[in-house]
Order: structure tokens, then sequence, then C-alpha cells
């Protein structure tokens, strides 16, 4: 017998109403908690940002030798331009350039060990599109006539990967534990409204009630719970973003900086709370009510 | 209507509440059930709601074997059974019509339906006026009547009664008994679980006796004990003498302690 939708946001409304303190207790629960599921959720985007942020520019240097012949740099440069892995046009410095970079790095070292600019080895410089591919380069082009070496920051980028890794595992997982938490904290919430319900329930069944015509508006009930819960923890997450991307912004080069996001990502984040809170929400109405039916 | 063959019903604790019981209720009758408190009359009541399963032996209702019945079927068969309880088992935040409405919204029936129908059955139990109430303002017979209305406002073939005036008044307690007298009167098989020694013995219909599980008396107009109470014996005979024989339908004179409660394991 199918229920009718009348019957469902009549019983709906009239029964958060009625039972109005226990709908802002189940509402303030799932607000607290999502709050802090999507708090988590965002730090662990903002690390990920952050990896994003610290590998760009990271480059790969293909050093040629300062005898190498016009022939040998092109070659190096054409076979460049075709790599699907390095952003285009990878550059080239020559002589002079690196000669002017080698003082600034090294200082008057360099100079007072008597090496011209003619000496110094000129160089293609890449971006990699993913960091880990400067591997690729340096095997591709180690040994290469005309090629002194290929070198990137490997150890930096591996230690900035890892501690990224990490960070972002622990959002995830402060994010996962705050998720069964919350979960079960609205489970227990709406198990007791339920239960202050059960003698309803009983004489539903008594009259001949189906299981679905009990359980649509207990889980439309708890739909509408986990919906404005949610919808109060994305108005918290987004808060939460305004204020740590104003501090970034004002403090350049400080990880919050590294954090900001885009508001497409704190959309999606929000998005993620809203549907986590009507899943709960949902889905723990019709698990609650799962052990009043079995009369 | 009801066949019950041989059936056994134990609790998970060890309490045998029917023992081996077979009982046969027709169409159309009226049937009182009556024993000592843990004599089986709820369990009975419960086995033929399928809210229990027996141990063993079949149950027929309807012409349906209600002990193999999916699970998923149960909720039509009860819309074939009205239920009245001693604690009214009405909805508190639902006003006098909208419970009675309720047992038709329940099955489905569009609007219509309850509009034409519940002002009928209202008036059958003498509440049009209080339609709009809220049941906390209504007495317990008023109550008792609503939950009346609402188990046969569907028009089931079969309505069951379990202490339906246990909480009641002897004078409501009697009007509560004429109410559904009136209802069997309209073909509906009416099974009332009582221990109102008083208004059984006035009534006059087929008394069942249950001991410990087993059905120990099956009577045709009977009573309800064998050797009923001096005051249950007086009291009958005065309503005797004032009403005609056939279903009740006068008040029950005001006799001193005129109303009296099981009597214990008489026939145990």
């Amino acid at each position: 017998m199918p229920v009718s939708t009348e019957y469902v946001a009549r019983e709906t409304a009239s029964n958060l109403w009625r039972n109005r303190l226990m709908t802002i207790a189940a509402v303030l629960t799932v607000a607290v908690s999502l709050s802090l599921v999507g708090a988590a959720l965002l730090l662990k985007q903002g690390a990920a940002r952050a990896e994003a942020e610290w590998q760009r520019g990271t480059q790969v240097m293909v050093w040629m030798t300062a005898k190498a012949t016009p022939n040998e740099v092109s070659a190096v440069g054409r076979q460049l331009s075709v790599l699907s892995y390095v952003d285009q046009p990878c550059v080239f410095r020559g002589h002079a350039y690196d000669f002017q970079e080698a003082k600034k790095l090294v200082g008057v070292v360099y100079t007072e060990s008597g090496v011209t600019p003619a000496e110094t080895p000129t160089s293609w410089r890449c971006t990699p599109v993913h960091p880990a591919d400067s591997t690729s380069v340096i095997k591709k082009f180690e040994g290469q006539a005309g090629v002194l070496s290929v070198t990137a920051p490997l150890s930096q980028i591996r230690t900035e990967q890892r501690v990224i890794n990490v960070l972002q595992w622990v959002f995830l997982l402060v994010a996962l534990v705050l998720l069964v938490s919350a979960a079960v904290l609205i489970l227990n919430t709406i198990r007791m409204a339920i239960f202050a319900r059960r003698r309803e329930v009983s004489v539903m069944k008594l009259v001949g009630a189906t299981n679905w015509f009990i359980r649509l508006p207990f889980m439309s009930e708890g739909m509408v719970q986990g919906l404005l819960g949610s919808g109060v923890a994305a108005g918290v997450v987004y808060a939460l973003h305004v204020v740590l991307d104003r501090i970034g912004s004002s403090t350049s080069g400080s990880v919050l900086a590294q954090m900001r996001m885009t508001g497409w990502e704190v959309f999606v984040t929000d998005v993620v709370v809203v549907v986590i809170g009507v899943l709960i929400g949902t889905g723990g109405s019709a698990i609650a009510i799962s052990r009043f039916l079995d009369v | 209507m009801i066949r019950f063959q041989n059936v056994t019903k134990t609790y998970k604790n060890g309490t045998v509440a029917l023992r081996d019981a077979s009982l046969e209720i027709e169409k159309g009758e009226f049937v009182f059930l009556v024993g000592a408190s843990g004599s089986g009359k709820t369990t009975l009541i419960r086995l033929l709601l399928r809210e229990e399963l027996p141990d063993s032996g079949r149950i027929w209702e309807a012409g349906r074997d209600i002990v193999h019945l999916p699970k998923w079927r149960v909720p039509y068969l009860r819309r074939n059974i009205g239920c009245v309880f001693q604690d009214f088992r009405l909805l508190p935040t639902k006003t006098v019509f909208e419970n009675v409405a309720f047992a038709l919204e329940v099955i489905g029936r569009p609007k219509h339906v309850a509009t034409n129908q519940v002002p009928q059955v209202l008036e059958l139990v003498g509440l049009t006026k209080k339609r709009d109430n809220l049941p906390h303002e209504l007495s317990g017979g008023e109550q008792q009547r609503v939950a009346v209305a609402r188990a046969f406002v569907n028009r089931p073939l079969i309505l069951l009664a379990d202490e339906p005036t246990g909480n009641l008044d002897p004078a409501t307690s009697q009007g509560i008994m004429q109410l559904l007298d009136r209802i069997n009167r309209t073909g509906t098989t009416v099974v009332v679980a009582t221990h109102d020694e008083v208004l059984v013995n006035w009534m006059r219909r087929r008394v069942v006796e249950l001991d410990h599980g087993a059905v120990v008396r099956d009577q045709a107009r009977g009573v309800y004990g064998i050797e009923s109470s001096p005051a249950a014996t007086a009291v009958a005979a005065a309503v005797a003498a004032v009403t005609t024989p056939g279903p009740p339908s006068g008040r029950v004179p005001a006799v001193a302690g005129g109303r009296h409660r099981a009597r214990g394991q008489e026939h145990g």
C-alpha cells in the first residue's frame, strides 16, 4: 500500500512541533558533531592545498656541459618539449645567467676559483606536472650526450610529501572518529525520541499499519533534523573557512596562507557535511524505529 | 471464524500460557473468556492478533491459517480484527475524530470514507458531541467508547476485547458491554476476556473458562463460574428480573458490592 505524501508531511510537521525539545536536542547534536567533522575535513583539504602550494615551482634542471654543442643543447630541448609530464615550455638558461646565479648562490668563492662564464654549464629548467615526475626526467637525460647532470630537490619533495601525507591522514582519522561518535550520538538521541513514542507505534501496529507506514514519518523527521543540524554545521564550516582565510591572507608565507582554499572546495565540504547529516538522520531513524516494529 | 487446534504456548521464562487448547468460535458469536489472572486469556488474544506465535498447534482466523502467515501479511490480518484494551490505547495528541479516522487512514482509505464513516460510528458510541475533544478531556468510559469506535469503524470480522471494563465503574462497564452487544448484532464476532463476574452473569452469553492455559469449561449462555459468588448471583437475578431474555438493554440495578472481581482459582 503506498503511503501518501500528505500523511507523511502532516505527521512529520506535527511530530517535530509536538516533540520540539527532542527536535532541538537532535538538531543541536547533529550541528555540533558535524561541525567538528566538517572542520576536520576542511583542515584535511587545507593540508592537501598546502602540499600543492609547497611543491609549486619545484624545478628539475638538466645541466649541459660547458662544452656541449648547440646541437646537443637543442636535442635535449626538443626531447623536453614533447614530454607530457612537464609544464611546457621549459626554459633554457645560458652561460651568463647561470654564472650570475652561481655567483649569487655560492658567493665570491665561485668567482675567486677562476671559473669564467664560458666555463659555467648551461641548463634547461622544467617544472614537472607532479614533483614526483622529476625522477623520470632524471632517468631520461642522465648520461645523454652533452648532459652534465640532472638535478631536482628530491629529498625535500619526499620530506614534504611525507609530512603532508601524515597530516592528511591525521585529519581524515579525526574526521572519521568524529563521524562515528556523531553517528552514535545522533542515533541515541533519535532512539530516545522514538522510545518516548513507542506506545504510539504499538497503537499503529494494532490498527494494521504496515511497517513502512509507521517508519516513513519517523524517517522523514530524522531527515529534517539531519538537514537542519547539518545546515548549521555547514554554516560553521563556512565561518571557519572565512576566519582562516582572513588570517591566511594577512600572513603571507605562513602555513595558513598556504592552506587557503577556494570557495568551491568549501562548498564541496559543506555538501558532504549536509549529505552525511541527512543520511545519518534518515538512516538513524530507520534503525532506531526498527526494534519497535517487531511486534 | 476462529479455530484453535491443540495450541500450546510457553514463554521464554518457562511459563506455560496455553496448554493443548482447542476452541472453535462461529461467525457472529459473542464469547466471554474467563479465568484467573495468568490463566491464558491475554495470551489467547495476543495469538489471535499474531503478536505471539504458538509453540505447537494451529490457529485459523476467517479461514486463514495465521500461524504460517508471512510477517508482512500480519498488518493486513489485523485490519480484519478490531481491538479494545483495558488501557484504551488512544493516541493522546489526536482528537476523538482523528483517533477513529486514523484506523481508516492507516489502511489507505480515502479521506471521504472517514468523513462519512467516522460520524456514524461516533453516533453509535454516543460521542458525536465530543468529536473534537482530546482523549485526556474525556472520562474513562468515553475513552473506551472511542477505542470501541476505532476498533469498529473498519467493520472488522472479529472484535477482540481484553479486559475492556477493567478500568471502569459498573454503570460505565455495562454501557461498554451494551455497545459490544450492539456491534455483535451487526454480525461481528466478539471475544471478550474479562474478570467481570457481574457482567458475564448478566449477559448470559457463551463462556469459555481457561485455567492454567487449558480450556476447562465451554458453556452456552453461561455464567462466570459454576458457583458464582452470592452477590453476583443476586445482581444477575435482579438484572434478569428487569431485562428481557437476549441481549441486555437496561441498566444494572444498583446493588451494594454489585461488581465483583475474579474469584481466584476455584476451578484450578
